[in-house]
């Protein structure tokens, strides 16, 4: 898949300069000089040869296939060289030129027309307004970046080519390696959906890493996702989150940042592994790209200072591995050489004195240890120690370890030998201990991501042919918010369990509907005028007998004509009181990139005071809706406390999966909150008690 | 013994500070005087009886003795509503007959509130020129001047009340306005044989609106300086400006409010400086902490609402309009005013009244 981008036998650059210093030069002088061994056509009418290439007037002048153009031309002149890419048919082209989408309306303009054209000649383009791409197993560079990267297994794409020049050297620095490099730019036609998907089928790339500022189409990029995070890891900082970021993002490529709230569940849905800094982004990579996955959650912590060891076994506390309980048989073999002063248990200190035999006969013993699940090895440079001799052991012994080891040597100046052994024998090496647990972290929960396949969603049998009439109706009256009678039936239409109601327009309706449904009752307002009842007086719960019925029907009445004289009254309604029960609320809104989302919280306080709530995207899985219930903070108050029963999490989870069929059947509900959704005890099921939901056409 | 009902064409018109100021000027001036308020809007359950809200206001400042069932004989509850439309409630005319007599009885002058307009209450039967001709009382139209359509009501409600329509009260006339009603307006109404017996000024204090009237309608959370919620504010302005503009133009309006999106705390704190009266922030947005923590030392209240921008200021808007007759310093103000601009002496011998 976009075999002619990254592996081409011809790559012609077309805008190629004899002027050093100029982006023209310096393409055509990185695709020459960094070994790439297939043909090379500069084309530029001015010159008959260009560092000792023959140059040509144009494409079409050129006798031979060409499979790669990389255009480095104003905007304005791109145009023509597309239509004669589409002559000389080559279907791949790297636009470098800047001055489309991202300057205004008149560059937006040309893009648009550019990407009419490509489209209707077949040629795919990554571009415009990038640094452009490399390939470092066909020894690619078609970028104007300077330097090429060392060759590795990272697959890396960004949407800020500025960004790239930064990490591409850092990389350099850092020994890192990459097995493809991309800028994407404006993403006219390739985005990061496509990228993705080349990456899984490329064998040199093992993960897969992104910065993006904005998706384009959520659905499709979070199904490629899905697919290619079974294969391979993909590792994404997602700027534009805070506003002040936003702001930015909009203006770079004139783009919109999206929600976070989305993007996280996006994110969380589709296996990507989000990154919360550049400095996690590549921490994890280094993790990701060299180490193999811990199959559980136990990590033994082996360090030479307990100072470190401490700092370590806090950040493993807060993440979600935790310190593995040495077995006996391990604490007896590690007793046998360690000194009596060193610690047997986890963190496992082996004292400031220890030399880098000690390291190793440590090591060796808890690496065959199938117990534990991953390593971590902290080394402070004391006087007793050679960190480069522990570098040469901790590598041999990793060679044939099936857990993943990480290192944190401590310090600079007499470290900085030792941490690049272990970078030149792809050993993660980190500053600090925090930074390896954070690795170690994610790389749990992407393996634990990919033990749970997504099962199929649940469908419900619904009524959909009652909701279009209810809406149709609705929409008729020029009307957006449903009125509590209409939300109810379209809740039963989805099979929700609702409390039995009936409306009554006076006060002995309301007598007769009391007694019909039986004592305790709650009574509403109803009123398309009133949106949240009981704020205003509008609601009346407990009502035990026919006194205060009436007492309820006046004061409720009364109130709303009082408070809000404009309100059409059409008369109360009178519900059935749900005994003791736990109030959920469950919400769809509409996420601009994403579509449907639905949201998940604990009613009253809990939502609007601590904003406990949780997201996802629709169409919910099972192990979603199960996901987002435990996933808010005040999930333990659903499980029970102080002798309380647990609530019925198995009737909150089918809510929400029936909510996110009905958000997925009706694009036009923009908004909707069943609030609450009172939860019995375990086996009793939930009802839903309220709802608003908003249309539009 | 006098019965004179005060009505109006509109509606929202001032007729309860009328019944007020002519109330207590006439108990000032020795008269026995009743009250009622044949049909309310407004129900409210008071020592056990259904009356008016309005009418119990008015009964109270009055300081009368009738018995609080003869004050708002037909009350309009969501119930009495209902049975109208079908049909099913015959004799609410008896009802207010009934409550008039027990009220008249040993009176010099009864006055009879009006409910909305002329019409209102029509489909029921009890419309005010139905219950003026039942009651055969003296009609005052108390009207806001809203350009000359207001001749076309007057000479209409002449029209259909011929000798009943005793003459007019002219409210919220504009400073600006005043000539051109004296020169043109009130002698085009003598000439048609309806006396004006006074012209009421449009007046700040009493368009205001209480801090506390807009929690209530607009269901606000008062997130400080709750002890200061029976301010009055006159203007309303908007932040919707820069911050260095806000301030000038803060600074410049009495008692004011300002009505800012809870985001803002720009303007907010621009507001606060500038002794703003109170922050009304919209969208249900809750301001930085250090918002509130100035506020609090100023002793600025700080509302939040749910609601945008425009509609809070449509909802005032229409505050300002109504008299909510539980501020006392407005009421006590209106009837001042009555005092003052009403040719009491005219309307006694108009009355036929000698004091």
């Amino acid at each position: 898949m976009l075999d002619h981008f990254f592996n081409p036998s011809s790559v012609a650059v077309v805008g190629a300069s004899q002027t050093p210093g100029k982006i023209g030069y310096d393409i055509l002088n990185n695709v020459l000089q960094h070994g790439y061994r297939g043909a090379v056509y500069p084309i530029n009418p001015k010159a008959k040869e260009i560092l000792g290439r023959k140059t040509y007037a144009d494409l079409v002048s050129v006798p031979f296939d060409i499979d790669l153009a990389v255009i480095a031309l104003p905007a304005a002149a791109v145009m023509k060289v597309i239509e004669q890419c589409g002559r000389k048919k080559i279907d791949s082209v790297v636009i470098i030129s800047a001055g489309f989408k991202e300057v205004g309306p008149h560059g937006a303009r040309l893009e648009e027309e550019l990407a009419g054209l490509a489209g209707k000649l077949g040629i795919r383009v990554v571009g415009p307004n990038c640094l452009g791409l490399i390939d470092t197993k066909s020894s690619l560079n078609a970028s104007f970046a300077a330097g090429m990267p060392l060759g590795g297994n990272i697959g890396f794409f960004s949407q800020s080519g500025a960004l790239c020049v930064a990490i591409l050297d850092w990389a350099l620095g850092e020994n890192v390696g990459f097995s493809r490099f991309v800028s994407l730019g404006n993403k006219m036609d390739i985005s990061e959906t496509e990228m993705m998907l080349a990456m899984e089928q490329d064998e040199n790339t093992r993960v897969i890493l992104g910065y993006l500022e904005s998706i384009e189409d959520g659905p499709p990029f979070m199904k490629a996702a899905r697919q290619v995070a079974q294969e391979k890891p993909i590792i994404v900082i997602k700027s534009g989150t805070t506003t002040a970021g936003a702001k930015a993002a909009s203006s770079h490529t004139g783009a919109l940042a999206g929600s976070e709230h989305a993007y996280d569940a996006a994110f969380k849905q589709s296996g990507i592994i989000r990154a919360q800094s550049m400095q996690a982004l590549f921490s994890y990579a280094m993790a990701f790209a060299s180490q193999p996955l811990p199959r559980g959650a136990r990590l033994a912590i082996i360090t030479n200072s307990g100072g470190p060891g401490i700092l370590a076994a806090d950040a493993c506390d807060r993440s979600s591995l935790h310190l593995s309980p040495i077995r006996k048989e391990t604490a007896d073999r590690l007793r046998e050489f360690l000194p009596p002063t060193a610690s047997v248990y986890n963190p496992i200190d082996i004292i400031g004195d220890a030399s880098h035999e000690r390291y190793e006969k440590t090591l060796s013993v808890v690496v065959q240890d199938e117990f534990i699940h991953a390593i971590l090895i902290l080394l402070t440079p004391t006087a007793s120690v050679d960190p480069k001799a522990v570098a040469h052991s901790i590598v041999k012994l990793a060679r044939d370890a099936d857990k993943p080891i990480m290192t944190s040597f401590m310090g600079e100046k007499k470290v900085r030998a030792a941490r690049k052994i272990l970078q030149d024998h792809a050993i993660p090496s980190y500053d600090y201990p925090e930074d390896a647990i954070a690795a170690l972290d994610a790389m749990l929960s992407y393996r634990r991501w990919r033990e749970k396949p997504e099962r199929q969603c649940r469908v419900f049998e619904a009524d959909t042919r009652k909701v279009r009439e209810i809406f149709a109706s609705v929409i008729g009256q020029r009307r957006h918010d449903l009125i509590e009678s209409e939300a109810r039936e379209i809740l039963r239409a989805y099979g929700f369990r609702l409390p039995e109601s009936r409306m009554a327009r006076t006060t002995k309706e309301a007598l007769g509907a009391a007694s019909e449904i039986g004592y305790p009752i709650v009574m509403k307002i109803a009123s398309p005028d009133v949106l949240h009842k009981s704020d205003i007086g509008g609601v009346r719960v407990k009502l035990e007998n026919e006194a205060m019925v009436e007492e309820a029907f006046f004061d409720i009445t009364s109130n709303i004509q009082v408070r809000r004289p404009e309100a059409r009254i059409l008369g109360v309604m009178v519900q059935e009181m749900i005994p003791q029960g736990r109030e959920v609320i469950l919400g769809i809104t509409r996420d601009l990139q994403f579509g449907p989302m639905i949201m998940f919280g604990l009613g009253g306080i809990y939502v609007e005071v601590l904003k406990d709530v949780s997201f996802r995207i629709a169409p919910l899985s099972v192990e979603s809706a199960d996901a987002m219930i435990h996933e808010i903070r005040s999930f333990p108050l659903l499980r029970g406390v102080r002798g309380e029963l647990p609530a019925d999490i198995e009737g909150i989870k089918d809510a929400l999966v029936r909510l996110s069929q009905m958000a997925i059947d009706f694009p036009e509900i923009i908004e909707a909150d069943i609030n609450p959704l009172l939860v019995c005890a375990e086996g009793q099921g939930a009802v839903a008690v309220d709802a608003r939901i908003t249309i539009q056409e | 013994m006098v019965c004179l009902y005060v009505g109006s064409t509109r509606g929202y018109s001032g007729k309860n500070l009328t019944v007020m100021g002519l109330g207590q000027r006439f108990l000032r001036d020795g008269l026995k005087v009743g009250y009622l308020k044949p049909f309310g809007r407004l129900p409210v359950k008071m020592e056990g009886v259904l009356t008016d809200q309005d009418a119990w206001f008015i009964h109270r400042v009055l300081m009368l003795k009738d018995p609080v069932e003869t004050l708002c004989p037909v009350v309009m509850t969501h119930d009495l509503m209902m049975e109208g439309l079908r049909g099913e409630c015959p004799g609410l005319g008896q009802k207010i007959l009934a409550a008039f007599d027990a009220v008249s009885k040993e009176k010099d002058v009864v006055l009879v509130g009006g409910a909305g307009k002329l019409e209102s209450g029509t489909f029921l039967d009890i419309s005010g020129y139905d219950i003026i001709e039942k009651l055969n009382a003296s009609t005052l139209l108390v009207d806001d001047y809203e350009g000359e359509f207001y001749l076309d009501s007057m000479l209409d409600a002449r029209h259909r009340l011929g000798k009943r329509l005793l003459g007019a009260i002219i409210n919220r006339v504009d400073a600006g306005y005043l000539d051109r009603l004296q020169d043109l307006i009130v002698p085009c109404l003598e000439r048609e044989g309806i006396p004006v017996f006074g012209l009421l000024p449009d007046d700040a204090v009493l368009g205001s609106v209480m801090i506390g009237d807009v929690v209530d309608t607009l269901v606000g959370d008062v997130l400080c300086c709750r002890n200061k919620l029976d301010g009055l504010i006159e203007h309303f302005l908007i932040g919707g400006m820069q911050v260095d503009r806000a301030l000038e133009y803060i600074r410049k309006t009495r008692n004011n409010a300002v009505i800012v999106g809870g985001d803002r705390a720009d303007v907010q704190l621009a507001a606060i400086e500038a002794m703003t009266q109170c922050l009304i922030l919209t969208g249900n947005l809750y301001p930085n902490e250090i918002v509130v923590s100035r506020a609090e030392l100023k002793g600025i209240p700080i509302v939040v609402v749910r609601a945008d921008t425009y509609s809070v200021a449509k909802k005032v808007e229409e505050l300002s309009r109504k008299l909510r007759l539980k501020e006392k310093e407005k009421v006590y103000y209106g009837i001042q005013l009555i005092e003052e601009k009403v040719d009491f002496q005219r309307l006694y011998e108009t009355l036929g009244i000698n004091v």
